[in-house]
Parts: structure tokens; sequence; C-alpha cells
């Protein structure tokens, strides 16, 4: 099948910006201004600073000298590129392979796609009609090449060109028009190759001898005979719904009832493949041309429509839905193969669905509260406090665990890190008799001890300990701790700590 | 409209109405504790439900946190793993299930959720008691009102498990309505005692539909053995309380 791309190009898009922020400025010349080798000059201009006579290109001291009340903006090529990008994303409604062009550019595969809007020429007016609605400029073009659609945007008259028509519509256009460096341009034009046209009538080895290859490669590029791609933004995803709405919507009951039908469309076809997603990306496309986003992941693939329902519903107030939204999209992303489950009879062990209901329950958790907050345990092979067990994720099979020597006494509760303690009246080579912790004193009367546990050398993250020598003590009212005190080094008073309560 | 009846009242109750509410409230109030887990021979001849019910929200109380961590997680154990994990929901991640051991739930069997603040607590603990591949929920409370206790305790009936509000008498009035509350604190161990066998004074606070009682227990390798307190305590029971507010 033939492709066809279209091409959008923003001419004023810094200027565009700026207007759309405060309506007002249009009523008065203002210039944007950017910064190159260390001097000032003016990066683009609004319709009444060229009337003044100001050009995009000069210094900023002569844009002051012809016209001094001109209002200055620096460029802000961040909040551009944001603008862009939005932009890009609201183009996804016409294709689903809409990417960035250059700084000023959107291209868009309309490959067998036009005919919904009406045709090429339907597709192009109405693309054009709501970019200026929201006070756009912009010119597109559509072609067989994205590089023959960009040079038409720009350069050309004709917008809409067949393939028949290409070469006759390409060959009147200046050889800027190639995408070719500025340089290269200049020297073309100085032995006389200003169009295409005449480019195309130059023999191609002398034009490579003299030019480079780039200029033949871009030459067929525009001319759809050397390959040329796209690189979409977002990234394709195969697994994808969308949904233009009649009218805009602005509430949640709305926004869910349209989200229940793409996830029933997308968890269908992922169930039919025995597939599930990790993550969804919902995006809201309001009427001004700006996106809300909402994610979900999930800790094991799933393709479960009521349980993803209510992971978004307990995202949906974050939601804002500005003036209204009007197309709705819904990408899944890390997509895995889930294999289909057996359905348990009632009463038979073991039911897998249960299971998922556990994983439901910490994917929910873990949304609101971060993943990094829900956590299973790992025993370690380590006899160190801080060491023998893991905070291991809870999604997920559960880990395997090391054995653990059930003679060794641990707390209940492991102080982390140790609370330094005050001690009194050691016995010594033994345990003190009065320790104080915070505001709490304690009158120890029986303890146990010492478990002596060194620090593991081979431990990369180990801290440089000393030897620690442990002991369970017991007050006399019965309260229950396990205090160590690290094996004094040269010059250093002994310290103790608290490092667990016992029950 | 106008009644049949002049002397009827229009929009009254139907008494046989009220009557056969109460009758199935009472018929519910014995079905929603016929699941149970012993807790020991003694105490089970005291609670009303020969046993501790699940399906419902209790309070342990102790100071410092370790003893009812300890107790709760010791009942917790008794219900069957396969219906599920014992979830533990807590501001601060000092949780050790090495520790646990001992007293019946392994490490495999826990989750923790460490909840930054009351809301996302109260939340998880209402999540996870209504999981149905959850057996009991543990969480470190420090209040509870009346609407939160009761939307646990429906979650907990709806689902069957068990929640355990881990409470520090200090922090009293705490928890608005539970079914039962316990309260534990640790005293002096018997001479010749291990730290692996603790000796407890349990005092069951508040029963519903029971009386309160008490006891001194010691705990061994996971089964509570009633200990007559030693001959000279030296301080026993619950006078105790408020320590370790390290």
């Amino acid at each position: 099948m033939q492709r066809r791309f279209l091409c959008l190009f923003f001419p004023r898009l810094m200027v565009d910006r700026l207007e759309r922020e405060q309506p007002q400025r249009a009523g008065v010349p203002f210039a944007v201004v950017g910064e190159e080798r260390g001097r000032l000059h003016i990066a683009a201009v609004n319709g009444l600073a060229r009337a003044a006579g100001i050009q995009a290109g000069i210094r900023l001291a002569d844009a002051r000298a012809l016209l001094p009340g001109i209002q200055i903006f620096l460029s802000d090529f961040e909040a551009c590129g944001l603008l862009k990008r939005q932009l890009v994303e609201w183009c996804g409604r016409y294709s689903p392979l809409a990417a960035h062009d250059g700084a000023d550019g959107i291209v868009l595969d309309i490959t067998g796609g036009a005919h919904l809007f009406g045709g090429e020429a339907g597709l192009l007016e109405e693309i054009q009609t709501k970019l200026r609605e929201m006070r756009f400029r912009v010119r597109g073009a559509i072609a067989d090449t994205p590089a023959a659609a960009w040079a038409l945007a720009r350069f050309s008259r004709q917008v809409i060109v067949s393939r028949e028509e290409l070469p006759a519509a390409l060959d009147p256009l200046p050889v800027r028009a190639l995408r070719i460096p500025g340089e290269i341009a200049i020297e073309l034009g100085r032995v006389g190759l200003t169009a295409i046209g005449l480019m195309r009538q130059v023999s191609r080895d002398s034009l490579a001898a003299r030019y480079g290859p780039n200029v033949l490669l871009r030459l067929d590029q525009a001319l759809g005979l050397a390959a040329d791609s796209i690189v979409p933004h977002p990234p394709p995803a195969p697994y994808y719904a969308e949904r233009s709405l009649a009218e805009p919507i602005g509430t949640t009951a709305a926004v869910e009832h349209v989200l229940a039908e793409l996830l029933a469309a997308l968890c269908t076809r992922l169930d039919k493949e025995h597939r599930g997603a990790r993550r969804f990306d919902l995006a809201c496309h309001r009427v001004d041309g700006s996106a809300a986003y909402l994610q979900v992941r999930t800790s094991k693939p799933g393709r479960s429509i009521t349980h993803l329902l209510r992971l978004f519903s307990d995202k949906m107030d974050t939601l804002d839905a500005g003036f209204g939204i009007e197309v709705i999209t819904l990408r899944a992303i890390d997509v895995d193969a889930v294999p289909p489950v057996q359905m348990a009879l009632p009463q038979c062990g073991e039911s897998a669905e249960g299971n998922a209901s556990l994983d439901e329950l910490l994917d929910r958790i873990g949304l609101r509260l971060g993943f990094e907050r829900v956590c299973r345990f790992r025993v370690r092979q380590s006899l160190l406090p801080e060491f023998s067990i893991e905070f291991a994720p809870a999604a997920g099979a559960p880990a395997p665990n090391a054995g653990w020597p059930s003679h060794r006494v641990r707390p209940v509760r492991l102080l982390d890190p140790p609370v330094p303690i005050e001690v009194s009246e050691i016995i010594p080579g033994k345990w003190p008799v009065r320790i104080r912790a915070g505001r709490q004193l304690y009158r120890i009367v029986r303890a146990e001890g010492p478990e002596r546990l060194t620090p593991e050398w081979w431990r990369e993250k180990s801290p440089a300990w000393a030897v620690r020598d442990y002991y369970r003590v017991e007050d006399e009212s019965g309260a229950r701790l396990w205090i160590f005190h690290e094996t004094p080094r040269a010059g250093n008073a002994e310290r103790w700590y608290l490092h667990g309560q016992l029950p | 409209m106008r009644s049949a009846f002049p002397f009827e009242r229009a929009n009254g109750p139907d008494p046989a109405a009220l009557l056969r509410a109460q009758v199935e409230r009472l018929v519910s109030m014995e079905r929603r504790f016929d699941r149970i887990v012993p807790v020991s021979g003694e105490i089970d001849a005291v609670l009303p439900f020969h046993g501790l019910p699940l399906g419902c929200v209790h309070e342990v109380q102790s100071s410092g946190l370790a003893c009812s961590i300890a107790f709760a997680s010791l009942l917790a154990a008794r219900i069957p793993a396969s219906e599920g994990q014992v979830v533990h929901v807590a501001p601060d991640s000092n949780f050790h299930p090495l520790g646990l051991l001992p007293y019946g739930v392994p490490p495999e069997r826990w989750i923790h959720v460490t909840a930054r603040n009351p809301v996302e607590l109260a939340w998880t603990v209402l999540e996870a008691l209504r999981c149905p591949k959850v057996c009991a929920v543990l969480a470190v409370v420090k209040s509870a009102d009346l609407t939160l206790c009761r939307r646990w305790q429906l979650a907990a009936e709806a689902s069957g498990a068990a929640g355990f509000l881990l409470t520090d008498p200090g922090a009293r009035p705490a928890i608005a309505s539970v079914i039962t509350r316990w309260r534990i604190t640790s005293i002096p161990a018997a001479a010749g005692a291990t730290f692996a066998e603790p000796y407890w004074a349990i005092d069951l606070a508040y029963c519903r539909g029971g009386r309160p009682a008490q006891w001194t227990a010691v705990c061994r390798e996971g089964r509570l053995e009633p200990e007559p307190l030693s001959k000279s305590p030296r301080r026993a029971g619950h006078a105790v309380a408020d320590r370790l507010a390290v």
C-alpha cells in the first residue's frame, strides 16, 4: 500500500505560545529573543513587530532602534517543547503514528486512515481548522514521503500531492526544502542550482562528488526513492483503545463509564491472546488541546476488568477535566504472557482466584501507599539482626526462605537504628544493672548472654562494626529488652545500645 | 392515604417486623461467632464463645507493643495457613518476623505495610480485612472512633478475617468498640526460666457477653500454659503499664 504522510508546520510556535498565554499580547508588538554565541538576537516576532520592519535573525539592539517600545521575551525552549509534545499527543487522535519533526513540525503517518475524516482534503481541513481555533498558526501538506510533505508544508502552495504529481510539485521548490545544511544550499545556489528541478538535471555522480552523498540521499528521500522513517511519540502501543466523544464530558462517572468500555475492549483482546499487562496508561484529551493522564501499575500482568476499574477509580479524584474531555485513549504497556487458569470448584482447597484477590489487595495498597511500603520477608543466611531478614517486594511469588536456628531468641520489635542507652553499675564482664533509655529507667534483675556476633567481613555493605555482645535482660517489673555493647576500640568508651524488645 | 383502622398509627413500625428483626439479630449474633480459634483451655472456659471468635475485631493492649504483637500472632497462628496471609500494618517498620517465629507465624506468611498517617492506616486495615485471602490483620493504632471501628467490624464479618488492634494502654481512651479487649503485661519469670518462654499477666478487660478475667501464663513452644503466680511475686499484675516509651 502506498504510504501517505501529513506534515504540519508551525511557523511561529514561540509567538503562538506567548499569545495563547495572554491573548492581549497580540495587540502589542513583541519579539522573542534568543542567545547565540554570546549575542542576543531576535528569534521570532509577532505580526505587529513584523509590520514595523523587525525580522527574525537581527540583533536585539537593532530591533530596539527600529521600535523602541517593543516588548521582549526570552525564548523558553522547555515550555515550547512541552507545548509541542502536547500537540503531538493531540494529533494522536488522527493517527497513532504521530512524530516530532524538528522543533517546529509534526508528521503523521495517515496511511489508510484519511477516509475516516472525509478524505485527505477533509482531514487536512479539520486538523488545520481545529489548530487555528486553538490559535496556532499552522500549514499542512500531504505527500507520499515525510520529506516531501515537509517541503510542501513550508515552501509550496500545493498542499495535497499524489504520487504522479510529486516530481512536478517538488521541482520549483528551493533546494533548502530538501532539509540540507544551509551552507550546502548556499553553495548550490552559487553554481545556479537554486531549485530542486535544476538539481535533478545535473548528473548524480558530480553532485555526490562535490557536495557529499547526503544531498543525494535527501533528494531520493523526498522523491520516495530512498527509505525514510518517522519515530512516533508516544511509542506505538499495539494494545490501544480509543473513544472519541460526541460531546465533551466532565464528570468522574462519565469518564469511568468510558473507561469501562475501553477496558472491556482491551481486556477482551488480551484475554483472547492469553496475555496481560503490567501498566495501563489512560490519557484524557481536553477540548483545549491539553491532556490529563492517569497510570496504574500492577505487580503481575493482569487483565481483570473489575480490578483495573477499581485501581483507576482510586485515582480518579486526581483527574482534572478542565473544560471537558473529548477523546479518551487507553494503552496497555509491558504486555506479557499470562496462561489461562483453571477455574476452581468451590471447597476444593487452594484456588487461583483466591490468590488473585491477594495480588489485587497488594496492588491497591501499593498504588496508594507506594509499592516500597508493602513487603514480604525473606530469611537470609546471616546471624546479624540487620541482615538476617530482608524486606522483599510483596509482588510476585513468595521468595524462598533460608532456615533459622530456633534456639536463637530474637526480639519481636527490632529498633533500626539501635538506640544508645546510658548504663551504670556494670557487673564486670557482664551486663549493667541500671539502664536509662530515653526517660525510662530499668533495674535489671535477670539476664542471659552474651551472644557474640562478629561482623561479616565478606559483606560489602556491612557497617564498620565492632564485635557486638548481646544480652537479653529483664527488669524488676518484667520488661524484657535486647541490648548490646560494642567492644571498645582504642580510646573509645564502651557504648551500650538498646536493639529490640522481647515480649 | 387514610388507614382503614383509624386507631392504627399510619407510619409506625410494624411490631411483628420489629420482633422479627430482633430475632434475626440475635440469631446472626450467634452465627457471627461460630468460627473460633482456641486460646488455651482455661481461658476458653471463661470466654462465652468457647474460644476467640474470628470475623471480628479485637483489641490487644500492651506497653511497648512487644507483648501484644506476640500474643496476637500466637492467636493468628492458630488460623489454618490455607486461609491466607497475616497482614501487619504499622506506622514504622520496627517489625522483626524472626522474633515472632516461636509464636507460630512463619516469615513467609507475613505481609508488612508501613502506613505514613492514620488515614492511610485506616484504609489499609479496611482493605486488608475485606480480602478473602487474608486471615488476620494486626494493626498498630493510636485511636479509632466508633464509625471506623464499625467499618472494620463489618469488613471482618464479611470476610471472616480477624482484626487485632495493637494499642498502647497509655493512649486511653483508644478504641471505641471491639468484641474483646485484652491487656498483656510481661511479668518477671519464674526462677530458672529462659527468655524463650515469656511470662505474661493476661487480663481480659472486656468481652462482649462475658465477664472480665485475669490469668498469668507462660508461653511455651507456641502454647499458653497457665501458671499460678509464683510464690513471691516481685511486682505482679497490671500496675506495670506505661513502660518502655522508647
